[in-house]
């Protein structure tokens, strides 16, 4: 595997240039537009894309992932190398949010995978967004 | 009035009655309040008064959709809007936080 799925955005997070943290971002709902508004505010950079010169892969999930569209996030990860790191973006992708009585919604992206780390916020906010992912690649050991 | 970061919902715990309207107004029930009566005899009153102690005040912050109902509906001012952000977890149970955690994220003490 060369480069990521085209239809995955990519980024790196700018604050940590020396760790290459590729960000495949799922963009599934109100979320995504917090990890754009990351991108405008120069948190992230939108990087090539280039899965065999990444570090470290981070699969984004960011919005609400309903059981319809389940398979689909699972397809994706399954895309991604071995070794990716899920991290759960906004309320919904980690328990469900204000859906949490809704029989549609998935509740919790755990559900389909191991969550490395559970960034809180309805939607968080793009700092909240770049502090969940640096807390990830300071400590590797997970 | 400055602009304030919703980053975080701190707990004034002095200030809480046990009142229970934050968690009931809470549309994600991400709220939860343990208290207990207890008897206050004052010198000259007829009768103890009964008064509620708070016991643990803990938001889950993987339901919390940060919509500061809660904020707004406390009687009482108790709760308030921090600017932390930094408040990721490894774990869906480390994104609970009881009393200490939310006073410590108070702006002004």
């Amino acid at each position: 595997m060369s480069t990521l799925p085209d239809h995955l955005r990519v980024y790196r997070v700018a604050a940590e240039p020396g760790t290459r943290v590729i960000v495949a971002s799922v963009g599934l709902a109100c979320c995504a537009m917090e990890v754009e508004s990351a991108v405008r505010l120069g948190l992230l950079r939108t990087d090539a894309g280039d899965a065999e010169s990444a570090g470290r892969t981070i699969l984004l999930v960011a919005g609400t992932v309903t059981d319809a569209l389940a398979p689909a996030v699972n397809a994706i990860l399954a895309t991604l190398p071995p070794d990716t790191l899920v991290v759960s973006f906004g309320a919904c992708a980690g328990t469900g949010g204000p859906y949490w009585d809704a029989p549609t919604v998935t509740k919790g992206i755990d559900q389909l995978a191991p969550v490395a780390q559970y960034i809180p916020g309805c939607p968080p906010r793009p700092d909240a967004l770049v502090a969940g992912l640096l807390a990830l690649t300071v400590e590797p050991s997970r | 009035m400055s602009a304030v970061v919703h980053g975080v919902i701190a707990l004034v715990p002095d200030a809480c009655t046990s009142c229970m309207i934050c968690v009931r107004e809470c549309p994600t029930w991400c709220i939860t309040v343990e208290s207990h009566a207890e008897q206050v005899s004052e010198p000259g009153a007829r009768r103890p008064r009964t008064v509620s102690v708070l016991d643990r005040f803990a938001i889950d912050f993987g339901l919390c959709m940060y919509c500061g109902i809660c904020i707004d509906v406390c009687p009482f001012d108790a709760l308030e809007w921090a600017p932390t952000i930094d408040h990721s977890s490894a774990s869906r149970d480390g994104l609970v936080h009881d009393t200490e955690r939310l006073s410590g994220w108070r702006m002004h003490e």
